[in-house]
């Protein structure tokens, strides 16, 4: 196992210099007229948004290497960094964001970092998956001692076999989702590696109509003490 | 005069572009160093960590051991992450994050350190 997620970090490694070039050289091109520059812009993003799987990829070995310290951390803010930064996509693609946030403890015990990769690769999912001009939503809400973090999309159910994997506790390794085409299970895989490490619980819930994929974290303690 | 040590030529001239100012481009530490003893002093230096030969943190070393070029401004761009603050006494006066950086952070540091 571990010399296959040294082979996963080789790869991204050498992954990582041509998409940082791709990116620099997107930037430097002089002015331009909207719709190049609208085109400059989606260079970027998609750019942007690979080096941030390449950049996952790596924390996993990371981990090992105790690298991420947990910490006390405001679940919303991260929320609305992530929202912020996939917002342009959602327009983009014409699919809605619903926000809703209704916990009452604003810290969690977690690594911000992690967690924000979390809640980035989830929601990206859901914006995949949704179809063009319905919505994906985002809740945050509370129960007994955890902050649960929700990202439901409107696309095809979950299979039986993953949802099962899930249920059982973490991913073992990306794996292709048949009744989602495209997906290779990488944003799966990186959550679930990220919430074991921050002993936070992963899970999903299978709609009719849809998935919904969720993050349950301990609400710090030591926060509470000046309540 | 700026010097970009960068083993990657493109990601070298996309930094020269966001300077707008005359440059030196070394794909590695051996030929910057040997630039600087054959006289030529840079104003600021733009230093990629991760290089073939010896690396970024090699050629810093070299730097401070001489006083002539212990105060060049050295501006570090890489993938990797670290904070600058724990190099400042190696001429560092900035770090730039390859992922993330905008020309004009290119730009900010030509202008400051190495003239209009």
């Amino acid at each position: 196992m571990e010399s296959e997620v040294d082979g996963i970090l080789v790869a991204a490694h050498e992954l990582k210099a041509p998409l940082t070039v791709l990116r620099q050289l997107a930037l430097s091109f002089d002015e331009m007229d909207s719709t190049n520059e609208r085109i400059r812009s989606e260079m970027v993003n998609v750019s942007d948004r690979a080096i941030k799987q390449v950049n996952d990829l790596i924390k996993i070995r990371r981990l090992e290497d105790g690298l991420f310290e947990m910490e006390p951390v405001a679940v919303r803010a991260v929320c609305d960094d992530v929202t912020r930064e996939l917002n342009h996509l959602f327009i983009f693609n014409k699919r809605d964001l619903f926000i809703k946030y209704s916990n009452r403890s604003k810290l969690v015990t977690a690594n911000k970092d992690l967690l924000h990769s979390i809640i980035y690769n989830f929601l990206l999912n859901a914006m995949h998956y949704s179809g063009e001009n319905t919505r994906a939503e985002l809740i945050v809400k509370e129960s007994n001692d955890k902050v649960r973090v929700v990202i439901r999309d409107y696309g095809p159910a979950l299979p039986m076999d993953v949802w099962r994997e899930i249920k059982r506790g973490w991913i073992n390794k990306p794996t292709s989702i048949a009744m989602r085409p495209g997906s290779s299970g990488l944003g799966l895989y990186i959550a679930s590696k990220f919430s074991r490490f921050m002993h936070a619980e992963v899970g999903a819930i299978r709609h009719r109509d849809g998935t919904s994929f969720f993050v349950n974290l301990p609400i710090s303690r030591q926060a509470s003490l000046f309540k | 005069m700026i010097f970009i040590i960068d083993d990657n030529k493109i990601m070298a001239l996309c930094i020269e572009k966001a300077t707008g100012r005359p440059v030196k481009i070394f794909t590695n530490a051996i030929e910057a160093m040997d630039a600087i003893t054959a006289g030529t002093t840079p104003d600021l230096i733009f230093l990629d960590i991760l290089l073939d030969g010896p690396d970024g943190f090699t050629f810093l070393n070299e730097l401070v051991s001489y006083s002539d070029t212990a105060k060049i401004p050295i501006v570090i761009v890489s993938s990797l992450n670290f904070e600058g603050k724990y190099l400042t006494n190696y001429g560092v006066v900035g770090v730039l994050n390859k992922d993330t950086m905008l020309p004009k952070d290119i730009k900010r540091y030509a202008e400051e350190y190495a003239g209009h």
